[in-house]
């Protein structure tokens, strides 16, 4: 019975299918909700799909000096590493499937891979664009992980677990957005430097350096990147609803208060003009992480005096 | 990996490349992310216009200049119209100058409204690019009102114009204007005040008014670093006596200046519309124009939304030119984008591009021939050849 439990988990729910699904729904979201904002009309509901089958039935090519092992396996553990990462988080407001002491570090260590994997893909190949995104891409990578693990140690902190099961409990009768305003903006922020989305998409930026990291990449390759990304959307997304915003009792709440902070994200993209990679850097070490570890010191004298 | 000369990192913006919507080629050499050399390969769009004309009539040669560039098409006909009418000792009547005025001016709103769109596009502010890119549409749709075209208006005719203006087409020209200056006011309310796009704009791409002149800039560029030329005001041409534009400059040269300049040129246009439309002179739209030109050369220079364009047309007594030569003002102003690029970080470099508000294929020329060739004057046959020869 535990095999079959864990396969199901693994290929089809919450890991696997499942999640892969609602991230190219919540990727549609997303895409048209900043095209309704910026009075465009945006894609149809299946398009992300449509695209992935697209990319997946293409041939992919592979450039020459390229290490080819390397090339054709980057993408595949980067979405793994996004899909792994669904079954320590409260998808849809269930527990999650897999538990254990210390899985909070497990869990974003996993939502790490994927840049990690960008920026390998990016140094991997010789285009001059793709290693300047690469650079750039592990250069935003190093100035946003550090401040987004303080923003999501403060509820581990107040919760006394760094399960994220026992912390999602705690967060259901405590909204933490209210008590720890800044982990959450900079939990949300740093959400949108991991998905490299406007105004944190200079390893991207098209005006620039084409398609950064990923240039030379057609074909599956692209497609499982892409996945991943709209997978990771998705588990970033619940992360933070379950930690600050009053957790995810029942699918409902889920879908209402993840669709909720995913408006928030939306506008704040079309809103905003894309960062050089050097405000980024200094946006994250000047304010991102001083505040985060104000509010870890005050979080940890209030703790201490109570 | 071919042009990585030593040591040097060289990205190249072009032939093909997102940031850029005509095909030309750039080379920055990059010291990790800062930009420490540039370099320009021009001539990727070479459509031998120049070459076209000396085999068309005056008449058919309209048809073809009007298509040097799609975004000013109307003062490059405008800029030929008014040399060719000098040659042949013309004036067109006093109404058609003044739509003359009048549909260069929407022409300066489509083509700075757009600018406004690629140059937020380039900063990766999409949202202003969307928005400002909607609001073109109400000009463009009073031009398509006006002479039935979107683009390529053909508005000039030699010894005149083709189209009138009549009470209505006035009325929904006031009425888009209006609508079109309170975008315009949000948009420079934007543009100076949105901190996230300050950041990118505000101080970037300094150019110094002993600068701007050193490298012949031109136009809004060279306006932004405070250099008080425009030949609607200089040398006013057509109808620009009658109905005066006001200089905008400003002095801090940066793209955030370019901005400025740009957008407040806008109201200026909006006024000097509004000023035709209030006191548009009755009278005949063409005068009689003669097939064959008086032997002569001329120079005729208008004001391009981009800046000074230039025309020398020499006629020979026939009813074809002899040489016509167009000098486009990104030309000049390309100058400009090399200097300011060394220093700067490889993620301003589209923006400091743009900021010039290139026109690409306006404005590939062909300037030197390499070749066996000594004489400066070539045939159709031997250019071909030289064509099949190039891109063999």
């Amino acid at each position: 019975m535990n095999t079959l439990r864990a396969v199901i988990a693994l290929l089809f729910f919450p890991g696997g299918l499942f999640i892969l699904f609602a991230g190219m729904a919540y990727e549609w979201v997303d895409r048209k909700l900043i095209a309704r904002f910026q009075n465009r009309i945006g894609p149809r509901w299946f398009q992300p799909l449509a695209d992935s089958i697209k990319l997946l039935a293409k041939e992919e090519v592979i450039p020459t000096d390229v290490n080819a092992i390397l090339f054709v396996v980057l993408p595949v553990i980067a979405l793994a590493g996004a899909l792994a990462s669904a079954l320590y988080v409260p998808i849809i407001g269930l527990e999650p499937s897999y538990s254990f002491s210390g899985d909070l570090i497990v869990t974003l260590y996993l939502l790490s891979l994927l840049t990690l994997c960008t920026g390998l893909a990016g140094a991997n190949t010789l285009d001059r664009f793709s290693l300047v995104g690469a650079t750039r891409a592990l250069t935003q990578m190093f100035s946003y992980e550090a401040p987004v693990l303080l923003a999501l140690l403060g509820p581990a902190i107040v919760a006394e677990s760094w399960k994220i099961s026992v912390i999602s409990e705690y967060a259901k009768s405590h909204w933490l957005i209210i008590t720890q305003p800044i982990g959450f903006l900079v939990a949300v922020i740093g959400l949108m430097g991991k998905l490299e989305m406007p105004p944190f998409d200079a390893p991207e930026a098209e005006t620039e350096i084409v398609a950064g990291a990923l240039t030379e990449y057609s074909g599956r390759g692209l497609a499982l990147f892409h996945l991943g990304k709209s997978v990771e959307l998705m588990v970033g997304l619940t992360l933070v609803t379950a930690f600050y915003l009053g957790g995810v009792a029942n699918p409902l709440l889920f879908f209402a208060k993840t669709l909720m902070l995913l408006v928030v994200v939306a506008g704040v993209q079309s809103l905003l003009t894309r960062l050089r990679i050097e405000q980024t850097v200094g946006l994250w070490w000047r304010y991102g992480a001083l505040l985060a570890l104000a509010q870890f010191l005050v979080m940890i004298a209030y703790e201490g005096v109570a | 990996m071919q042009s990585q000369q030593g040591n040097k990192f060289t990205i190249p913006i072009g032939p093909q490349h997102p940031a850029l919507k005509e095909p030309e080629h750039f080379e920055f050499n990059v010291d990790g992310e800062l930009v420490t050399g540039a370099s320009v390969r021009l001539g990727y769009v070479h459509r031998g216009i120049e070459k076209g004309t000396e085999n068309r009539s005056f008449v058919q040669s309209m048809y073809l200049l009007e298509r040097v560039c799609g975004i000013c098409s109307h003062v490059h006909a405008t800029a030929f119209c008014l040399g060719v009418e000098r040659l042949a000792e013309i004036e067109a009547p006093p109404r058609a100058q003044a739509i003359r005025v009048l549909v260069a001016e929407l022409e300066r709103i489509h083509s700075h409204m757009l600018w406004l769109g690629v140059g937020a596009h380039e900063a990766g502010f999409d949202t202003l690019f969307m928005y400002s890119w909607r609001d073109r549409e109400t000009v463009l749709n009073l031009l398509e009102d006006i002479t039935g075209n979107r683009i390529n208006y053909s508005t000039n005719v030699l010894g005149g114009v083709k189209c009138d203006i009549d009470r209505e087409q006035a009325a929904a020209i006031r009425q888009g204007l209006d609508f079109l200056e309170e975008r315009t006011t949000h948009y420079l309310d934007v543009v100076t005040s949105d901190m996230m796009f300050l950041r990118r704009t505000r101080g970037v791409g300094v150019m110094t008014y002993d600068e701007s002149q050193r490298l012949g800039a031109v136009g809004p560029t060279a306006r932004a670093s405070g250099v008080a030329r425009d030949l609607r005001v200089d040398a006013a041409y057509a109808a620009y006596d009658k109905y005066p534009v006001n200089l905008v400059t400003e002095t801090a040269g940066d793209l955030e200046a370019r901005f400025v300049v740009r957008i407040k040129e806008l109201f200026e246009s909006f006024r000097v519309i509004r000023a035709v439309l209030d006191d548009l002179p009755e009278g005949d739209l063409t005068t009689r124009m003669p097939r064959r030109v008086k032997e002569g050369d001329t120079i005729s220079r208008v004001e391009a939304p981009r800046g000074e364009l230039f025309y020398y047309i020499k006629s020979n007594g026939t009813d074809t030119a002899e040489r016509v030569k167009v000098r486009t003002p990104t030309l000049p102003n390309m100058a400009s984008v090399l200097t300011l690029a060394v220093g700067h970080q490889l993620a301003d470099m589209p923006m400091i591009l743009v900021g010039i508000d290139p026109c690409f294929s306006c404005n590939d020329r062909m300037v030197s021939v390499k070749g066996t060739l000594d004489s400066q004057c070539w045939t159709w046959e031997q250019l071909r050849q030289y064509g099949i020869e190039y891109y063999r």
